[in-house]
């Protein structure tokens, strides 16, 4: 059954200048659904190539199941892999491009056909066999990709960023269908893109990349509700940053200065009285009330923006210290607030995390480049 | 891999440089013929002199020409729609694949014909003969409209586009955003043309009278067993136009080259631009005739005035009426021109079909060497050399490497015909599959199939090899065609076995001129069905 294991994985590109994997360790399980989530450039895709064997790792070892297949070519390796823009041979139809795995393969014909057949069913595009790769849409071409690498027999399938050419609305259905015939068929998937919705929705782990590394593996839940990583807490869903230092630290409590003498209370995250820290306060969790009320997390402000998304409402709010801040807020639970309207807003203690303040800064550690 | 790259060296690359290597080999002797003769002293070296200058004169001067008129032509080709324009197209590729002797003979008819102009007659100041360099324009002018055109079709339209709405006119958008973009493009096809118009040997023999270029003189001394001489300027020839290709490979095959900011500083800038805004209102239709008028001029009223002149010449001369200089009467005459045509086509199509496949067989893995591997680049680089050495000195090339004076391996005949052919085929070869290969992902295709377990042969075989056919096909029609129209390589090595073009050159010098206008109807025939050939595997 195959397992995916990366043990100190390095690669680099124009003669060493570039690393673009750096010292990358991954255990994928057995039947697990993982995704590399990361920001173009962040050495995901590379890392889906060096497992596929298109790109050969600089150092490392990459085992699949038990075998070590760090310099085995591509053809030896038994995967599926479905390519960002398809690749679909433009000069096969549709059923030369399903069964071409298994006539390579030197299968028997009544097999190749048996298979070809089951796959084209599975992705429901039995009817259009002789088409074209350019006389089918997008979507579709898309489920051939997907065919075709299915058609292998591999447990193991990789995708890179296989939903990243459609449109929004078929991009949604497809994830649930990818993951529905990933787990029917009992296969290990991994799965790159920088669509955190997508990676939230379809996996059963995310690894968060970012320059080559990987910052935090975990559930989606754990990314969203614990992240470990400032960087994390703003790509994963969204957060608000506010600047500060640990004014007092009691037991399990926290209490951070922000600018202006504003307190906020939050869970001690092992940081030291004085430190310089970042709370990050997700939009969501925030609540926004007319006029001037106190409480613990409580900060007055001024609605400075209002912009109506469909299902929620979003404030850009300047705080009374002039930091800025995002709520959001469903928009059919409560009456709309207007700009210029002057609010106080609110959060649990425990729904904050603070982070130490980035070295290099917290713009260049945010930064998606 | 390794026989490929064997085949390579033995069949292309021996024979591209091993006149230097003679030349140095056999510098004593090779000294005493050019400077140190004792009859004529240093004639030969100052006649060299002579004739390279004139040859550089000639190319410099039709690089210019075909630079002004080929780049507005690229232009509209590549970004205009209009009535007539794969017309247009072919005709800049017809001269690419016309017998150049016989395109050659059709030049100095239709303007000794029409203006009265003579081959003798030489163009002041720059001292060029005025029929020759027609010739070598409409010879050349392709080379910079391809690859110009090749550019132009690759760059995204969008920076066109986005200058236009923020307000720049047609030619500051030109000036500013495709010259800058572009010009290693122009550059490297004048330099092809350049290289081209060095080498030309076959229409240039034909017009010739008493002007002799540096190929010309290789020829005509080997006729003379002047074997030093010859060797030494063909090997001048070789180095010249591999200095010169060489470095385009490597330096500037990079991004589009900086704008010109010279102009801003002299403070000229505002009145260019107005300038420009003006002409792009008021030229287009002017620049659309110009060129026109000389697509007419070089390339089609050659052949209109030769197919009329085999028609009028058919059973008479028109002038005098003598049935001895019609078409008819020195074709099946005593002189039975019709059968040495008939014996040429046979050598001529013979010595094609072989060079092309053997060369074919080599093309093919080293498309793949080129791509696969490092030392790729530099391959290409120097597989550039055999398609612009002067073929007159690769024919003496292979004469002394591999005919009687050398290695014996083959009398001068067909075989080496072959031999000489396939050296600069296999690069004719080449070049499309490479383009192919370029515009068509194949790396990702091959990664994709290789994901589903196929090996590499079977990839190459059932993914990489069906996607190249196009340009295997189009190298292939190329090869064929330039196989069968070289002359100056031809002349050296054929022997009693003549080809169609050396025919034509002949029949011109043996004055038999209805017998000429018909072998090169017949010659400018083959082309335009191999044109069509090339024209409908290329085009989807």
């Amino acid at each position: 059954m195959p397992d995916v294991k990366l043990k100190n994985v390095v690669k680099t590109f124009d003669k060493g200048r570039i690393t673009a994997v750096d010292h990358v360790n991954l255990h994928v399980r057995d039947r697990e659904y993982l995704t590399l989530l990361g920001p173009s450039g962040c050495g995901k895709t590379t890392t889906l190539r060096m497992i596929a064997g298109l790109d050969l790792p600089d150092e490392g070892e990459i085992f699949i199941g038990e075998e070590l297949v760090s310099n085995l070519p591509p053809e030896y390796r038994d995967i599926g892999y479905v390519f960002q823009e398809y690749a679909l041979f433009p000069h096969m139809d549709v059923w030369n491009n399903v069964t071409y795995g298994p006539r390579v393969k030197g299968w028997e014909e009544a097999k190749s056909d048996r298979i070809g057949r089951e796959m084209l069913e599975l992705v429901r595009l039995f009817e259009r066999t002789d088409a074209f790769p350019s006389e089918l849409s997008g979507g579709m071409r898309q489920r051939v990709a997907l065919a075709r690498a299915l058609s292998s027999g591999s447990k193991l399938l990789l995708l890179d960023e296989p939903l990243g050419a459609l449109d929004a609305k078929i991009r949604t259905a497809l994830r649930y269908e990818i993951r529905k015939l990933v787990k029917d068929l009992q296969l290990t998937a991994i799965h790159v893109t920088h669509d955190q919705a997508e990676a939230m929705a379809i996996s059963d782990r995310i690894a968060v990349m970012r320059k080559g590394k990987i910052l935090q593996i975990g559930t989606p839940q754990e990314l969203y509700l614990n992240p470990q990583h400032i960087f994390v807490a703003n790509f994963v869903g969204e957060s608000n940053f506010l600047e500060g230092y640990v004014a007092d630290r009691v037991n399990h409590k926290l209490t951070v200065e922000l600018r202006g003498g504003i307190s906020v209370k939050s869970l001690n995250q092992n940081h030291k009285k004085g430190e310089k820290v970042v709370v990050a306060i997700r939009p969501e969790v925030l609540s926004v009330t007319k006029g001037e009320k106190s409480g613990v997390n409580s900060i007055g402000g001024n609605i400075e923006g209002f912009r109506f998304e469909g299902n929620n409402v979003r404030y850009e709010i300047r705080l009374q210290n002039e930091d800025m801040i995002v709520v959001v807020r469903p928009a059919l639970m409560a009456e709309w607030l207007s700009v210029g309207e002057k609010i106080t807003v609110a959060f649990p203690v425990e729904k904050s995390f603070v982070f130490s303040y980035p070295e290099r800064g917290l713009r260049t550690e945010l930064a998606l480049e | 891999m390794t026989a490929t790259v064997a085949s390579l060296v033995i069949f292309v690359f021996l024979p591209s440089f091993f006149l230097i290597s003679f030349t140095f080999t056999q510098w004593p002797e090779v000294y005493t013929e050019v400077f140190a003769n004792p009859l004529i002293g240093n004639t030969n070296w100052i006649e060299i002199q002579k004739y390279l200058s004139l040859s550089l004169r000639l190319a410099i001067s039709a690089v210019a020409i075909g630079l002004i008129f080929g780049i507005p032509l690229a232009y509209i080709l590549a970004r205009k729609n209009f009535w007539g324009k794969g017309f247009l197209e072919d005709i800049t590729t017809f001269t690419l694949v016309i017998p150049t002797s016989g395109f050659g003979f059709a030049t100095l008819i239709a303007w000794t014909s029409i203006f009265g102009v003579d081959s003798v007659y030489l163009i002041p100041v720059i001292n060029v003969p005025f029929i020759m360099l027609v010739i070598h324009i409409a010879l050349t002018f392709p080379y910079i409209v391809k690859t110009l055109k090749a550019k132009l079709e690759d760059m995204s339209t969008l920076f066109e586009q986005a200058s236009g709405t923020l307000g720049s006119s047609p030619l500051t958008t030109f000036r500013k955003i495709m010259l800058p973009l572009t010009l290693p493009a122009i550059f490297s096809g004048a330099v092809l043309a350049f290289a081209r118009s060095l080498g030309e040997t076959g229409a240039t023999l034909v017009v010739s009278s008493v002007y002799t270029t540096a190929p010309i003189a290789v020829i005509r001394w080997v006729s003379q067993f002047n074997f030093g001489a010859a060797a030494f300027l063909g090997s001048i020839l070789i180095i010249v136009a591999t200095a010169i290709i060489l470095p385009i490979e490597f330096v500037l095959q990079k991004k589009g080259v900086s704008s010109f900011s010279i102009f801003s500083t002299l403070h000229i800038e505002k009145k260019l631009l107005k300038l420009e805004d003006f002409a792009s209102r008021k030229l287009p239709r002017m620049r659309d005739l110009i060129v026109l008028l000389f697509i007419i001029l070089v390339v089609v009223l050659p052949i209109i005035v030769v197919l009329n002149s085999v028609t009028l010449s058919w059973n008479s001369d028109p002038d005098t009426g003598k049935v001895t200089e019609s078409v008819m009467y020195q074709l099946f005459g005593p002189s039975k021109y019709f059968s040495t045509l008939l014996d040429a086509t046979f050598v001529s199509f013979a010595s094609a079909s072989i060079a092309t496949y053997i060369a074919t067989c080599i093309a093919i893995p080293t498309v793949f060497l080129i791509k696969r591997y490092r030392f790729g680049r530099f391959l290409r680089a120097i597989l550039r050399v055999p398609l612009i050495v002067p073929t007159s000195a690769l024919g003496l090339s292979i004469l002394l490497l591999w005919g009687p004076e050398g290695l014996s391996l083959a009398n001068p005949g067909i075989w080496l015909i072959i031999l000489t052919h396939i050296v600069f085929s296999v690069p004719v070869v080449v070049e499309p599959m490479l383009a192919t290969f370029e515009g068509s992902d194949i790396p990702l295709y091959e990664g994709a199939s290789r994901t589903l377990g196929a090996t590499s042969y079977n990839t190459v075989e059932s993914v990489s090899l069906p996607l190249l056919k196009r340009g295997l096909l189009a190298g292939v029609i190329l090869s064929f065609t330039r196989s069968l129209g070289e002359t100056g390589a031809t002349f050296l090595v054929m022997g009693s076995a003549t080809t169609i073009p050396p025919l034509v050159v002949n029949m011109v010098e043996s004055l038999a001129v209805p017998a000429a206008l018909f072998a090169s109807t017949y010659l400018i025939a083959i082309s335009f069905v191999l044109l069509m050939l090339f024209r409908k595997v290329t085009t989807r």
